[in-house]
């Protein structure tokens, strides 16, 4: 079949450079590899110009398929499957990247993109490292670019291309038709990505992920030239440069959980959480190893270990989080693409060729036959690499468990798995003390001496320090313990490493650090390791939910004591209900898009209740999905102070408002009673009673958008419970739209659970009103008056400046309006203006009325030889007069929120901590690149 | 001996140390039955009963839902989980929980439900603004 409209040949680029790419990619690795293989020989020249040009081709490649896939993305292509998952018409422009990287095969291309950058840089600056480390780095592009490929060897798919045709993977009838291109659209972003995070984040974390990379290329390249020492210079500022970014795109991470997704909190031990920081982890680890081994020969083993296992352990981490294998323990995950064979070839490779270099040089590898001395910097240092290692197998082992019940299940099918039975408990126990010992490492091991020989001389310096720290420590342990509720010696002794760090290292930093910037570098990490370990105490100690309201609460549940299991308040709109501290009240809500907008106004309350005058208002929001049938995202809204964060989102909505179809059957549910009234009447119902005070043609409504043409009437009404006096606005109203029909808004009346509505019959009362009328004409010039029923109308004057609800001036339109005061019997008085209108050479003319008397009013024709205006005047009989409406009194209340709402004491110290400890490795990276250049020049 | 090894040697007693240590923090998946003889915390993995009731009233208590699930072994037992309802609560095709049996309720503490993948199960989305 012919197809109308597709665009086949940016997928055909796309294709065939993916495939220019992979095979550039391996001429790149072999070129390279034999290279290194002849170095020394007069072909070693050659083989390099070879490699070279194959990784610019690979590189040159890889972006026209990035090229190829943005552009299907940004016109929308959806004869592409990827395009068609992905975007939609309505998907603003910046959140195409977003897009890009979503799926399996786009964040795959992120990664070689960054591969690429750093192989570029490593080209044009590795020197005689060149060769070997881009043979590593042009392999790994081979087996990322067989990711991507979508070749069929036999039966066999090797990758997942990112330009398949939508036709070619989904079997449905519409694909019989030529011109399915024109009846579909695409399914557009989830809501939950569409964000500026998603935009930042997977960049950063990916640019992460590709660096570890380059430490692990000169570690393979130090084992397999056999020269053990070379590498350690060149590869220690992309080492630095590499925790630095991965620990930001880490950070990023955990800011987003924080910010904008409703997990109520910045880490939750996800298992992909978890596989992206313990490759961090080894890598910090092996950058302290690196350290010792530049300084003093010790720990080259340790290094070498920590940088392949790093690499190693970034491919397992893409293993879990692309082949589906975490399943039922992650929240978030890719969608599987059937690559998980390819991804474990991808992880074998590379740790089989890590063990096996590693066994072939395990004897040549340096070491100092002389131990380090228990004084030592590298001593102490090294066993923090130990407790390291220690966290990194801890974590690994608990969020590998999904792969280990798979293991066992391949030789026990009837095995049932195990599981942890509370991951965030688990690891926050043996995590902790991970954190004591490397708070006080950090700490002890600064002011230690590499290669100490003069361990007496060096005492009393030694001494001195640690007496400050742990005074110092101490003391801030104290002053803290004043506003943290810590209440477990465990909580104590972290916190006390923490302060211990921050101390020793602050004291660091100033003894010496601030006169060598090298130095500066590791103090300012550290102490911002132990800022963070502060601010996780704080936030994970004194985190506490204020949206509780016991009292409100309390004897609704059996059971139910705990403070901690209320966590979720219910708002109703309007109503200001007390919480902890503050006192809540949900105002309006509004919709754009498909974003449900609600604003929550939050009043500070002192210990005795009183307001203390402080408040400001927060609007979480929720998002629908394109139907409008269900909630696709709740996105929280936070108030930020210096010291503590409050962040709520809405956690549950009144089932009416999640599900249309629930909805329908309510309303098919509710009772409704008809009544009529005239404007001024009481209606008494069982419960209740209703002023009906006035009628107007302009009326307002939370789901009413005026459009011209319409014509719409609505009452205004008040309701109130029988024997109360406070009486509840209430609405109603109907409209007429061309071509549409008519629709009717009904008036909910949420603390009355009432509804009262327009119907058919109130809209065919209004319209026929007038045929029933008897006008009689009244002949007045202006200011004149005359009786009419009892009332006395009076002609005030003539305007020319018309406003009236039913009239849109024209050009060449000739309008008056008569501006008649009218006096009841009893001395009251209304205003009326009907239109005299001449348009078109014909005479037309607009009503008015003054509903409360049934008065209605036309001005039929101006004399103008004798000034005399004819006014028509009729009132209506008390029949005609009265609207009907219906009203239920048994209709649920669907205006209200249930909102969580915590405070997060001390959240900004996990950010401090953290930017600290990343900026303290970006300055080391810095500094140790610089002073490379400086000593080549 | 030197002072490498002994390290090593601490490092391998802590490690076993904390292995034991770490094992009790497992636990296992399990059915209703095997939940119910066990007494203890368990994982369950099953699927919420659409013709069952969900109950969920957030104007009565917020935090209170209710549900009945079926699990691998087809039994079907009521779940009590003290928090709000997810939003996509009833799309869920899988639902995973950690809790233990009360008498016949199975007490969740938490839950972790599967949905459907966006863009496997659905259809093709026929455009409906051109006319």
């Amino acid at each position: 079949m012919q197809y109308i409209g597709e665009h086949l040949l940016p997928g055909q680029i796309g294709h065939l450079l993916t495939v220019l790419s992979f095979v550039a990619a391996l001429l790149a690795a072999v070129s390279y590899f034999l290279a290194v293989r002849r170095r020394a020989s007069s072909e070693e020249a050659g083989w390099l110009l070879l490699g070279r040009g194959a990784f610019v081709v690979h590189g040159l490649a890889t972006l026209g398929v990035i090229g190829s896939l943005f552009l299907i993305l940004v016109n929308k292509y959806y004869e592409y499957q990827y395009a068609w998952a992905n975007v939609s018409d309505d998907l603003p422009f910046q959140y195409t990247f977003s897009a890009f990287w979503k799926e399996q095969q786009g964040s795959f291309l992120l990664w070689s993109f960054w591969h690429i950058v750093l192989g570029l840089i490593l080209l044009l600056r590795a020197g005689r490292w060149e060769a070997p480390v881009l043979a590593v780095l042009s392999l790994v592009e081979v087996f990322i670019g067989s990711m991507i490929l979508g070749l069929y060897i036999g039966e066999y798919r090797l990758g997942a291309s990112a330009f398949d045709l939508l036709r070619h993977t989904m079997d449905a009838p519409i694909f019989e038709r030529a011109d399915y291109l024109s009846q579909i659209t695409g399914n557009g972003l989830n809501p939950l990505l569409q964000n500026y995070w998603m935009t930042i984040h997977p960049p950063t974390l990916f640019l992460g992920f590709a660096s570890t990379l380059v430490p692990f290329a000169y570690a393979v390249a130090g084992l397999w030239m056999d020269e053990h020492r070379g590498w350690l210079k060149p590869a220690l500022p992309w080492a630095l440069f590499s925790a630095a970014i991965l620990g930001l795109g880490i950070l990023m991470g955990g800011a987003w959980a924080y910010v904008a997704l409703s997990f109520g909190g910045y880490w939750a031990w996800d298992p992909v959480e978890n596989t992206s920081l313990v490759p961090w982890i080894t890598l910090v680890a092996g950058i302290h190893a690196h350290l010792i081994a530049r300084n003093t020969g010790y720990s080259i083993r340790s290094a070498y270990a920590f940088y392949l296992m790093t690499f190693v352990l970034v491919l397992y981490s893409t293993y879990l989080t692309r082949s589906g294998i975490l399943g039922d323990s992650s929240a978030h995950a890719f969608t599987e693409m059937g690559l998980g064979a390819q991804l474990i070839a991808f992880i074998g490779v590379f740790a089989v060729l890590s063990i096996v270099l590693m066994a072939m040089r395990s004897k040549s590898i340096p070491a100092p036959q002389q131990e380090e001395s228990i004084a030592s910097r590298e001593f102490w240092m090294f066993i923090g690499v130990l407790v390291l290692l220690f966290s990194a197998v801890l974590i690994t082992g608990a969020t590998s468990l999904p792969v280990w019940n798979k293991l066992v299940q391949l030789f026990k099918p009837d095995y049932v798995g195990a599981a942890l039975k509370d991951p965030v408990a688990h690891h926050n126990r043996y995590q902790l003390w991970i954190g004591v010992f490397v708070g006080l490492l950090t700490g002890v091991a600064q002011w230690l001496r590499y290669q100490e020989r003069n361990a007496a001389l060096w005492r009393r310096t030694f001494g001195k320090h640690m007496l400050i720290a742990l005074a110092g420590a101490t003391a801030l342990t104290a002053l803290n313990a004043l506003w943290l509720d810590v209440f477990a010696w465990q909580h104590f002794a972290l916190l006390f490493a923490a302060m211990f760090a921050v101390v020793a290292n602050a004291d660091y930093l100033i003894s010496f650090a601030r006169k060598n910037l090298k130095q500066a570098g590791s103090a300012l990490s550290h102490v911002g390791f132990g800022v963070l370990l502060l601010g996780i105490l704080s936030t994970g100690l004194n985190k506490r939910w204020i949206s509780s309201n016991s009292f409100a609460m309390e004897g609704l549940i059996e059971g139910m004591g705990s403070d901690e299991l209320n966590k979720n308040v219910l708002l109703l709109k309007d109503a200001p209900m007390p919480i902890r501290d503050y006192e809540a009240t949900y105002l309006k809500d509004t919709i754009e898009r498909q974003t449900r907008t609600f604003a929550v106004r939050f009043r500070k309350r002192d210990a005795q209740g009183n307001f203390t005058g402080e408040e400001f208002v927060l609007h979480p929001n929720v998002m629908y999905d394109r139907q409008f049938s269900q909630v696709v995202a709740s996105n929280p809204s936070t108030k930020h102070y210096l010291t503590y964060d409050i962040f709520t989102h809405v956690s549950s909505l009144p089932k009416a408002e999640l599900d249309p179809e629930f909805a329908r059957q309510q309303e098919d549910s509710i009772r409704f009673e008809a009544y009529e009234a005239a404007i001024g009447d009481t209606i008494f119902t069982k419960k209740h009673y209703l002023v009906l005070d006035d009628y107007t043609k302009a009326p307002q409504h939370p789901d009413y958008r005026p459009e011209k043409g319409d014509l719409a009437f609505g009452l205004k009404m008040r309701a109130f419970a029988l024997g109360d006096t406070v009486g509840h606005a209430a609405a109603p109203m109907l409209y007429l739209r061309p071509k549409q029909g008519a629709f009717t808004l009904p008036a909910q009346i949420g603390p009355l659970q009432m509804r009262v509505r327009l119907t058919e019959a109130s809209l065919a009362r209004l319209l026929d009103a007038d045929e029933s009328l008897q006008y009689r004409s009244l002949r007045l010039k202006e200011g004149e008056t005359a009786d009419f029923e009892g009332y006395r109308i009076q002609l005030v004057r003539l305007n020319r400046n018309v406003e009236h609800p039913h009239y849109a001036p024209e050009s060449g339109d000739i309008a008056v309006a008569a501006e008649l005061r009218i006096t009841a019997p009893n001395g009251t008085t209304a205003e009326a203006a009907p239109v005299f209108l001449i348009r078109d050479n014909r005479s037309l003319n607009l009503k008015d009325e003054v509903a409360k008397w049934g008065l209605h009013f036309r001005f039929e024709n101006i004399d103008p030889s004798t000034a005399t205006m004819t006014i028509l005047a009729a009132k209506a009989s008390d029949q005609v007069r009265r609207i009907p409406l219906e009203i239920a009194e048994n209709a649920p209340r669907s205006d209200y929120i249930v909102l969580e709402a915590i405070v997060f004491p001390g959240i900004n110290l996990v950010w401090l901590g953290s930017l600290l400890m990343l900026f303290g490795l970006g300055l080391s990276a810095w500094n140790r690149w610089t002073q490379r250049r400086r000593l080549e020049a | 001996m030197k002072r490498s090894h002994l390290i090593a040697i601490a490092v391998i007693a802590i490690a076993i140390g904390v292995l034991i240590s770490a094992s009790q923090d497992m636990t296992t998946y399990a059915n209703f039955a095997q939940a119910a003889e066990k007494g203890d915390r368990v994982k369950m993995v099953g699927q919420l009963v659409k013709d069952r009731p969900v109950e969920y009233d957030p104007v009565k208590d917020p935090n209170y839902l209710s549900f009945y699930l079926r699990d691998d072994a087809g039994e079907v037992r009521q779940v009590i989980l003290r928090a709000g309802k997810p939003q996509d609560f009833e799309r869920s095709e899988q639902i995973v929980l950690t809790g233990q049996m009360r008498g016949d309720v199975f007490e969740a503490s938490d839950m972790l439900l599967k949905c459907p993948s966006k863009y496997k199960d659905e259809e093709v989305y026929v455009r409906s603004e051109k006319q």
